[in-house]
């Protein structure tokens, strides 16, 4: 059998992405000339050609814009029946052009629908990492 | 083969290579080259018809990069081709650059040739491109431990020493003939901005102190794994007329193959004895030297850049495409007439031998041979030059692509 192990550098954009999250805060950048803001933050902007390397500082509640169910978790080597259904969103932070794709949790699956307000809910640790952002919850109780 | 539109390369950019680069993931990496380059032809990124880019499958895990880097190769909204051809990818995406404007499809093409290899598993990436073979080969009877028991130590270094054994046996040349071309290579890096593997003051002696990695091929010989990215404008000769200071017309290109020695067709066995004969190099040296309308190479070249991981391949190279005599390469080494003020400079940049991002670098030979026309290379030679070419070597050690460019249009009466 050949093991094969691949990295990926981030970078410094992206890491500044991860440092926002140990801090919690969601941090994005601004594209120079367009002004389009983007989540996770990128260097250039595809439409303008532009630096976008302005960062910015966003707010923690956002837009569902899509959302998907599974009743399986997969795991490293077979999916298995999950105990609860997982859903999985986009979701589009206020004042983000970008989403960012999370779990959505404290919700029914049936009350999911496009369009509805959602805020972060942390992890008890948070370290930089993606797993910062436990998901997203419905404001208001959905 | 006359071509309808006479293309030509207008600018040349580079990022700033390393071991690992991992203050920038792989699509800013690609972005510095395409930024160098669009800046220094002094252009608007709209300008830009249609974009070729390429770099080795799998060597960093990512399938399919140009899908989610288009932004950062100013690819929005334009034709974009991904092209790849091992370690010619460079080389053959120059040539898909050159197809794209000569057949007046369109005006002006970004080439991109890139490669982070920090982030992969290079042999691993080098298995999953034999991997069909690798089935084939066990179909035989073959385990894979025999295969590699085969092929001498892993990876492309390998197959080289089989060749540089054929060489060293056909010209007589010796360990330090081998060794004074990774110290031209590697003290010719060191004035050039972009490069890897920087050493001033490397003599002989260093690099023979070096243990042997795989006879008669030494540590201090073998090229570095780098990440890194080249870009490259190709445009028609009217526009490049108003852009550019000294356009660098492309008057010839041809790519070849013969069948592989050590491996054969499906690991079937060798289909060749010697891997150093290189009929595939002969061949597409003489139909790019034709397309140009060049008879004597040795003499109408003013500059060479030819891709050469390993020194015996630099010595190879140089002869089997036409510039010396055959076995003579290591007596001109001797001499100084490769050097950056010789007759015939060859790999003043430092070539692969100093810096080797693999997608990157044979698009990294024509890129250098023209910015040398230009006389804008970072290692310029004092002479100045008129006609260059960019080699570039690939696959099973017989894949080879040929430019050859030249500061006049190709001849008309052709």
């Amino acid at each position: 059998m050949v093991r094969a192990e691949f990295d990926f550098w981030v970078g410094i954009v992206m890491d500044k992405f991860y440092d926002g999250l140990q801090n919690k805060q969601f941090i994005g950048s601004k594209c120079s000339k367009c002004q389009r803001v983007f989540l996770p933050p990128r260097n250039r902007c595809g439409d303008c050609f532009a630096k976008a390397e302005e960062f910015v500082e966003l707010p923690e509640n956002g837009v569902l814009k899509n959302f998907t169910v599974s009743n399986y978790n997969v795991t490293e080597r077979r999916a298995r029946k999950a105990k609860e259904p997982i859903m999985v969103g986009l979701i589009q932070i206020d004042g983000a052009d970008t989403g960012i794709i999370a779990p959505i949790i404290n919700i029914s699956p049936d009350s999911l629908k496009e369009g509805m307000k959602v805020k972060v809910v942390w992890a008890k640790n948070v370290k930089g990492h993606p797993n910062d952002i436990a998901g997203f919850e419905p404001v208001g109780g959905g | 083969m006359a071509h309808k539109v006479q293309p030509a390369i207008i600018s040349c950019g580079f990022c700033e290579h390393a071991s690992k680069r991992s203050d920038v993931n792989m699509a800013e990496l690609v972005n510095e080259a395409v930024e160098d380059c669009i800046t220094k032809a002094n252009i608007d990124w709209k300008d830009i018809d249609a974009v070729v880019n390429g770099n080795m499958p799998a060597f960093e895990g990512a399938n399919m990069p140009e899908l989610w880097m288009g932004d950062h190769m100013a690819s929005k909204n334009k034709p974009l081709l991904r092209v790849t051809t091992g370690g010619t990818t460079g080389g053959s995406v120059t040539i898909a650059g050159y197809y794209s404007v000569a057949s007046g499809l369109y005006d002006m093409v970004l080439c991109i040739g890139f490669e982070q290899q920090s982030c992969g598993d290079t042999t691993v990436g080098l298995a999953s491109v034999a991997l069909g073979e690798f089935s084939i080969f066990s179909d035989l009877g073959y385990t894979i431990e025999r295969m590699r028991s085969n092929m001498g130590s892993g990876a492309a270094i390998g197959v080289a020493s089989y060749q540089a054994m054929n060489y060293m046996r056909r010209s007589r040349a010796t360990e330090e003939d081998l060794a004074r071309v990774v110290v031209q290579n590697r003290r010719n890096a060191a004035k050039n901005w972009w490069t890897h593997l920087k050493m001033p003051t490397i003599t002989i002696e260093d690099v023979l102190d070096t243990p042997y990695i795989s006879f008669p091929l030494r540590f201090g010989m073998v090229c570095p794994a780098s990440d890194g990215a080249c870009a490259m404008l190709i445009t028609t000769e009217e526009k490049a007329k108003q852009i550019a200071d000294i356009p660098v017309y492309i008057n010839g290109v041809a790519s070849y193959s013969n069948e592989s020695a050590i491996i054969g067709i499906d690991c079937a066995g060798a289909g060749q004895t010697d891997p150093c004969e290189q009929l595939g190099a002969m061949k597409s040296a003489e139909v790019a030297y034709g397309q140009a309308g060049i008879s004597f190479p040795n003499k109408e070249i003013d500059y060479a850049e030819v891709y050469s991981p390993f020194p015996n391949q630099e010595l190879m190279w140089v002869e089997r495409i036409g510039l010396f005599e055959e076995n003579q390469a290591p007596e001109a080494y001797r001499n100084g007439v490769t050097a950056l003020n010789g007759e015939l400079p060859v790999n003043c940049s430092g070539g692969v031998n100093s810096t080797n991002a693999i997608g990157a670098s044979a698009m990294e030979r024509p890129a250098e041979a023209a910015l040398q026309i230009m006389g804008k290379a970072g290692n310029q030679v004092p002479k100045t030059v008129h006609t260059a070419l960019g080699h570039g070597w690939g696959g099973s050690i017989n894949l080879i692509t040929h430019v050859v460019m030249s500061d006049e249009p190709q001849r008309k009466w052709r």
